[in-house]
């Protein structure tokens, strides 16, 4: 896990929901902890997309549940933008 | 059993019938038919002409008792009465009418035809805009389409007299000084009918008043009242029902309607397989598929198809300045959340879901399969997003399957497919739309604001890729319809244009149920406004043959779509290329199916448990009640589906490979 991606991730979603930065852990669940409703979620994928300048496949990246799986699941697409 | 059957009664059967209680002030009025059997008419008065059929065995009714046939109880004035009849303790008159053949009647006040009357047919009605301007002349020959020509064309002065003298022809028709009561009809229990025409096997049980109306009945699809109903000036269509205490004024039921418990409607078109409970409808254009089923629910001033109010729902056409005079559409597949309110005028697209308060204008045409919510008092849109949900791919499948009409000669055309080029044109539009919203904005806005709706910057980019991945599906789903249906030689002849389909490049309009190329319509107008169809019947052969070219439609119009993308011909494309259409589709129709999936898990995980387990055990109860995720029955019908995308793909690309070029 990146570190720098995991500071963004928490940054966009602190920002987008609203919270305290610090109650967004690598752990916290996007809707259970941390609130996001259903089109909260929508926006949350697009402001990753902008914020990392990147296309996520929308079915993928709305399976993502937390906080580390979405910064796993963005590592992952850097790395393939990367490799390209 | 026709007048010229009766012959005047005879001395002796006159005497039967004083014997039994009948009384006429004038024997020499009553005729009989042959083999009429006077000891089957008891306590009975005549008056004016009276012609009374054969009687001979029963009438069982729905309580499985069987009534004798005859005459027992009643008041008669000038009435033919056809064989094999059951009339019983009519307590009022039964004057002006023709019954025809096994007609139950019994129990039941008036029963009368007072001066000329034309049964409720040609009766205006404000529809759409409830302080006039768009009335429209309800008959029993009145389709969803005729009624949308007649109500949204205004500005087309010649169609508009045209059409309404097609329904003044109707009118005429049925205008007359008798009532007739059909074949097989029944009506128990009723207080009173007046100037109402009851078609053959209506029933009709326990309405209190029924004034100025024509209720069309078949064998095959017979129409319902029931208890309680009032209604005046109202057209019930074949196979609908009106119960429980419905009020129905100025308003047409359509075929397959259901109307019940209590609900009230005035100045109502209600079309195909229409459900109104409980609440209130006024000056609506409920197309084809219009729910409400709650309490404190006010339809007013809009028009809906396949539309579902949730409770509370509510709009205002009134801004206390000239009148009532505002008009609300929702387009088709469009729903209310509990306690949602639109301040008319509004345009809400196709399939989308409107959550909140809106007191904004907007009109949302171009983004079908929306989200419209409220945030902080501002209208704010998602477009798209609802094309995603399980609820609009319920929708799809549930309306076909809930067609109640019985029928076989329909009067409204109904394109039931959720995608279609109605949807595919908006969504093409929409997508370019959101594109140049997203161009056109700088980072810094957070909020763009189209048409009077609001939606966020952040989300025009990913918005716009949704109606690309429904465009992507839908444009799949006609090409393999296409492939494999296969009905041409070779692949190329396939891919071609379809010679009976419109050439493809006009705009598509949703016609009251019925989809179809604008062009189309407009030369049905153009013959209507000439006088080359002159009459209802010639108008709806006209609008059935638009229905059944809706295949060949859709090909020539996803041709010219697929020629505007990518400025090459379909049928000049080589293998690889349709090959790779088909994998656009497998991995959106895949990716829907994924984002539905995700869509349902939500209603297992999380806040949904609440309530559940009230003194324990939240999960077993919760399991009890609602079972899990993986084994609903929608969940294992989805992931089915998953498999069959693969198999279609597969064969797809077998029969691509194996059609000789």
């Amino acid at each position: 896990m990146m570190s720098n991606t995991l500071e963004r991730v928490q940054r966009v979603t602190a920002e987008l929901l609203k919270i305290d930065k610090s109650g967004v852990k690598p752990e916290s669940n996007f809707v259970k902890d941390l609130g996001a409703e259903s089109v909260q979620s929508i926006e949350l994928v697009a402001a990753f997309e902008e914020e990392f300048d990147m296309e996520m496949d929308e079915a993928q990246a709305l399976a993502v549940k937390t906080v580390g799986d979405a910064v796993t699941f963005i590592d992952r697409i850097l790395a393939t933008k990367k490799q390209r | 059993m026709s007048a010229a059957n009766y012959s005047r009664i005879a001395k002796e059967q006159i005497a039967i019938l004083e014997k039994n209680g009948c009384s006429s002030d004038d024997w020499s009025a009553v005729s009989v038919a042959e083999g009429f059997d006077p000891r089957r008419v008891e306590r009975v008065t005549f008056q004016g002409q009276v012609e009374l059929g054969r009687f001979s065995g029963s009438i069982e009714l729905a309580d499985g008792i069987k009534r004798p046939t005859g005459i027992y109880r009643a008041k008669l004035r000038n009435v033919s009465i056809g064989d094999n009849c059951a009339i019983s303790d009519a307590r009022g008159w039964i004057s002006n009418a023709t019954i025809a053949e096994h007609v139950c009647i019994e129990n039941s006040g008036t029963i009368a035809c007072v001066g000329e009357t034309s049964f409720g047919n040609g009766h205006e009605i404000s529809v759409l805009v409830e302080g006039g301007g768009r009335e429209l002349s309800i008959t029993k020959d009145t389709s969803a389409q005729i009624a949308y020509m007649t109500v949204l064309y205004r500005d087309r002065k010649e169609l508009h007299q045209r059409l309404n003298a097609m329904a003044d022809a109707c009118a005429g028709r049925m205008r007359g000084k008798r009532l007739q009561i059909g074949t097989g009809a029944r009506i128990t229990n009723c207080s009173e009918i007046i100037n109402v025409a009851v078609g053959d096997y209506a029933v009709v049980n326990g309405a209190q008043s029924l004034k100025e109306g024509t209720i069309v009945s078949s064998k095959e699809a017979p129409t319902i009242v029931g208890n309680g109903v009032i209604a005046e000036h109202f057209i019930l269509q074949q196979g609908s029902s009106v119960l429980d205490g419905a009020m129905v004024f100025s308003s047409l039921i359509g075929e397959g309607t259901r109307i019940g418990k209590q609900f009230s409607c005035e100045n109502s078109v209600f079309f195909a397989n229409c459900e109104g409970f409980h609440s209130e409808a006024c000056s609506i254009f409920a197309g084809p598929y219009t729910v409400t089923h709650h309490r404190s629910t006010l339809l007013i001033g809009g028009l809906f198809s396949f539309y579902n109010a949730g409770s509370g729902t509510n709009q205002s056409n009134h801004m206390y300045k000239l009148g009532p005079l505002h008009q609300g559409v929702m387009e088709r597949g469009s729903k209310t959340g509990s306690f949602s309110y639109l301040l008319w005028p509004s345009r809400v697209g196709a399939f989308t879901a409107v959550i909140g308060k809106h007191y904004a204008h907007f009109d949302t045409a171009e983004f079908p399969f929306s989200y419209i919510n409220e945030e902080e008092g501002k209208s704010t849109i998602v477009p798209g997003m609802n094309f995603f949900t399980v609820g609009t791919l319920r929708d799809g499948a549930k309306w076909p399957a809930r067609d109640c009409r019985r029928n076989t000669n329909k009067l409204d055309l109904v394109t039931f497919n959720v995608l279609s080029p109605y949807t595919g044109q908006k969504m093409i539009a929409g997508q370019a739309r959101l594109l140049d919203l997203y161009e056109k904005t700088g980072k810094e806005q957070q909020w763009v604001t189209y048409k009077g709706i609001a939606v966020k910057r952040l989300l025009l980019k990913t918005c716009s890729r949704y109606y690309g991945i429904a465009l992507d599906k839908y444009y799949g789903d006609i090409l393999l319809g296409r492939i494999t249906q296969g009905k041409a030689d070779s692949l190329r002849a396939l891919l071609n244009f379809s010679a009976a389909g419109e050439q493809g490049d006009g705009e598509w309009v949703d016609l009251g149920g019925l989809i179809c190329p604008k062009n189309r319509i407009s030369r049905i107008i153009a013959k209507i406004t000439s006088g080359a169809i002159a009459s209802v019947e010639q108008l709806q052969t006209e609008l059935e043959t638009v229905f059944r070219s809706y295949g060949d439609d859709e090909w020539n119009w996803f041709l010219v779509q697929y020629k505007k993308c990518t400025d090459r011909e379909l049928s000049g494309e080589p293998r690889e290329v349709i090959i790779g259409l088909f994998e656009r589709w497998r991995d959106a129709s895949l990716k829907l199916l994924t984002m539905v999936l995700g869509d349902i898990s939500k209603e297992f995980e999380g806040e949904v448990r609440i309530g559940f387990g009230i003194d324990g055990n939240q999960d077993a109860d919760f399991e009890a009640v609602r079972g899990t995720f993986a084994g609903n029955k929608f969940v294992a019908q989805l992931n089915s589906e998953i498999d069959t995308i693969k198999k279609k793909f597969d064969t797809a690309v077998t029969q691509i490979n194996s059609t000789k070029g």
